[in-house]
């Protein structure tokens, strides 16, 4: 009894230790915290990400320490401060993280998603591409496109990145003034008049899951005219990108036909987003090897993963790694780790988890998890 | 023999009336009967032991000659007692030579009648003095070695291809082998002295069969049965090879972007998509058709030259640390960020 009330007690404690930062806020980050822990508050974290954008082992680990931390990398730094020296009447800049697997590409991701929430812009969040394209369960609902032609449609996909999308964007849709600039007509007896609020484009892409791929290309090309008006500025966050440039997907037409990625109408509207030819915003991109087959995940470099169709297609992008841990942060994480109990023994164990994970995030954690 | 019957009730008494034991006719009585015939007659004891007389063997002495080998002069002359290839033979070789399988605590087995040494192939007929000897009766049919081909660079300039073939020697019934039929030619690539689009397209055409780090092309033929036809053959191979390089067809015009064995940024999607951004920055909306962007004259825009050169590293050199480094490193230049954040 005695021993778990000090257990309770060395945890409250903890918020004054070496390896937090009180500075909760992205902005104003810098790099004296760099390899240190910062918590997200809860709700923040329930409205960017309770649909998806953190990593499933990351995810339980979260509920397992019954806090939601993300360390302050330099990757998000760097971002940080490109951004903040960005000129946003100048075509947008596309950022692409890389990195081997396991380093924390999608965690950088969620930390500038927080930064952009923060910052109050407004947030396209693609948690992971190959959810849709590479991702088949058992009933995929897929359907031929009825607007274009020689396309398809996944309307169930499109309806839950649309509600995502909602929920990611909630005070903004209620409070702005972020209007359709024409009418959309879906049907005889459906339409979404121009001056519509953006929220009601959204809410009808949920509430017809048959249109929620169309809805998501006007949602796409409204968003681009809105951030050229200077209405809103826009971060558009996909992660797994590179699916979008491997040559197949593993969805099939209920002919066996193989579908390519750019026969998914998802697959257009996001393209057309993280075209430069708008400006107001920034694209960040990650290119990840799980994104793609086991048999083309030779390397982890950009031009590689996106492939000769996707770099050219992004190309001039600011490529950014994500690397293993630094011996700061590996200090940093094990003392956190031992905060949270998910790590206990003898010291010396760091010496020899640091050689065994060899510094990647990802293994370090795992390797931990029975100790 | 006796037999011993035993009656039993099924209450567990043995009553001693019922135990009865009979003697069997056959064994007491046969045994009586075979002691009074033998107790008539003794062995008799033999005291002087005449025994009959045993011719004894005459060993014959033969005449054996002693062993050739024991007999050799030391300063014979060896050529003579082994002109050839042949099977071993212990009285003709005076050489305490042991061989084969060696059993404990023993010494393997001797030269004489062994067969281990008689499988092996051996060199007897080619011992440094012989070798010499036959070396210098052939001295007279040989040329002078050219004093001008004096070092490896010489030789490598004036005879620059490279012929390789191998001979086996072996102690079997036939001399030949199939392995020595194969011919490999190597010439210096720098040597053929190709021009730009010749070497592409030699380079095409041999395909794996050039080495990039060593610049050697080695042809290899082993599909006619002799040696002379093979030589012809890659003679041949290497001819039609180089004139067929030079040749320009009609439909090598249509090689496009993807064929290209280089890249050249000029003719690439990254020149149009650098000059469609510089456009879209300065605001103007222009249509350039495919032509005009390849002439499009980047010295106008800033850090534009380092950046193409950035990725002309990129896409030759191979995809690495240091040239994807390099080319963060210049888009930030050209887009106007600072610089990666090191800590």
């Amino acid at each position: 009894m005695f021993s778990r009330n000090w257990r309770v007690l060395s945890r409250a404690y903890s918020q004054a230790v070496t390896f937090r930062t009180s500075e909760i806020s992205p902005q104003h980050q810098n790099d004296k915290q760099i390899g240190l822990f910062y918590t997200l508050k809860q709700d923040t974290c329930k409205e960017l990400f309770s649909n998806g954008g953190l990593p499933k082992s990351f995810m339980k680990q979260t509920k397992t320490f019954t806090e939601t931390t993300l360390m302050i990398r330099q990757p998000a730094l760097d971002l940080i401060n490109c951004i903040k020296s960005t000129d946003f009447n100048k075509p947008v800049i596309r950022y692409v993280l890389y990195g081997e697997k396991g380093c924390g590409k999608s965690l950088t991701m969620a930390h500038m998603i927080h930064y952009a929430y923060e910052d109050g812009y407004l947030i396209v969040h693609v948690p992971w591409v190959s959810e849709w394209l590479r991702r088949v369960p058992r009933h995929k609902e897929m359907s031929n496109s009825q607007t274009r032609e020689g396309l398809v449609d996944l309307p169930l996909d499109a309806a839950a990145w649309l509600i995502h999308f909602k929920s990611q964007n909630q005070t903004l849709l209620k409070s702005s003034d972020l209007k359709i600039s024409k009418e959309y007509v879906w049907s005889k007896r459906e339409k979404t008049e121009s001056g519509a609020p953006l929220s009601e484009l959204v809410e009808h892409g949920i509430a017809r899951i048959k249109y929620a791929c169309d809805v998501i290309d006007a949602l796409i090309s409204e968003i681009k005219i809105l951030s050229n008006n200077k209405q809103c500025k826009t971060f558009v966050a996909i992660d797994g990108f590179n699916s979008f440039f491997y040559p197949l997907t593993r969805l099939n037409t209920p002919t066996k036909k193989k579908v390519k990625p750019d026969e998914v109408t998802l697959t257009k509207s996001f393209l057309e987003l993280t075209k430069n030819d708008w400006n107001n915003g920034i694209i960040l991109l990650s290119a990840d090897q799980l994104a793609v087959p086991d048999e083309n995940q030779d390397s982890y470099f950009p031009r590689y993963l996106l492939r000769k169709q996707g770099f050219e297609y992004l190309d001039p992008f600011v490529p950014i790694e994500v690397g293993r841990y630094s011996d700061k942060e590996f200090l940093s994480c094990a003392s956190y780790y031992r905060d949270r109990l998910w790590l206990r023994g003898p010291p010396e164990i760091e010496t020899e988890l640091k050689f065994t994970s060899a510094c990647n995030p990802f293994k370090f954690m795992e390797q931990c998890a029975p100790l | 023999m006796s037999l011993i019957i035993k009656h039993c009730r099924s209450n567990g008494i043995t009553s001693s009336f019922n135990l009865r034991i009979w003697r069997l006719n056959s064994t007491s009585m046969d045994v009586a009967a075979k002691k009074g015939e033998e107790e008539e007659e003794f062995r008799v004891l033999d005291i002087l032991k005449k025994r009959d007389k045993v011719q004894k063997k005459v060993a014959r002495r033969n005449d054996v000659q002693p062993d050739r080998a024991d007999r050799m002069a030391v300063d014979q002359n060896w050529g003579n007692v082994w002109p050839g290839p042949k099977t071993f033979h212990p009285s003709s070789v005076p050489l305490p030579i042991r061989q084969g399988y060696v059993p404990k605590g023993q010494a393997p087995p001797g030269k004489k009648a062994n067969a281990e040494l008689m499988k092996i192939p051996n060199f007897l007929h080619l011992t440094p003095p012989v070798v010499k000897a036959q070396c210098e009766a052939i001295k007279q049919y040989c040329t002078e070695w050219p004093k001008l081909l004096n070092s490896e660079e010489a030789i490598e300039k004036h005879y620059p291809v490279e012929v390789i073939t191998s001979d086996y020697c072996h102690a079997s019934p036939s001399i030949r082998n199939p392995l020595a039929r194969i011919v490999t030619l190597r010439v210096k690539l720098a040597t053929l002295n190709l021009d730009k689009h010749a070497r592409d397209k030699f380079l095409r055409l041999v395909g794996d069969r050039y080495d990039e780090k060593t610049d050697l092309v080695t042809i290899t033929a082993d599909r006619c049965p002799a040696r002379k036809q093979n030589l012809d053959y890659v003679d041949y191979l290497l001819t039609a090879c180089y004139h067929e390089s030079l040749n320009v067809e009609e439909w090598e015009k249509d090689k496009t972007e993807d064929d290209m064995e280089y890249y050249d940024w000029d003719k690439n999607a990254s020149k149009k998509s650098l000059v469609q951004w510089y456009l879209r920055m300065k605001n103007e909306n222009v249509d350039l058709k495919d032509e005009q962007f390849i002439e499009y004259d980047i010295s106008q825009i800033p850090n534009a030259e380092s950046y193409k050169n950035a990725v002309s590293s990129l896409m030759n050199d191979g995809e690495n640390e240091s040239t994807v480094n390099n080319y963060a490193k210049e888009v930030r230049a050209l887009l106007g960020l600072p610089e990666k954040l090191v800590v």
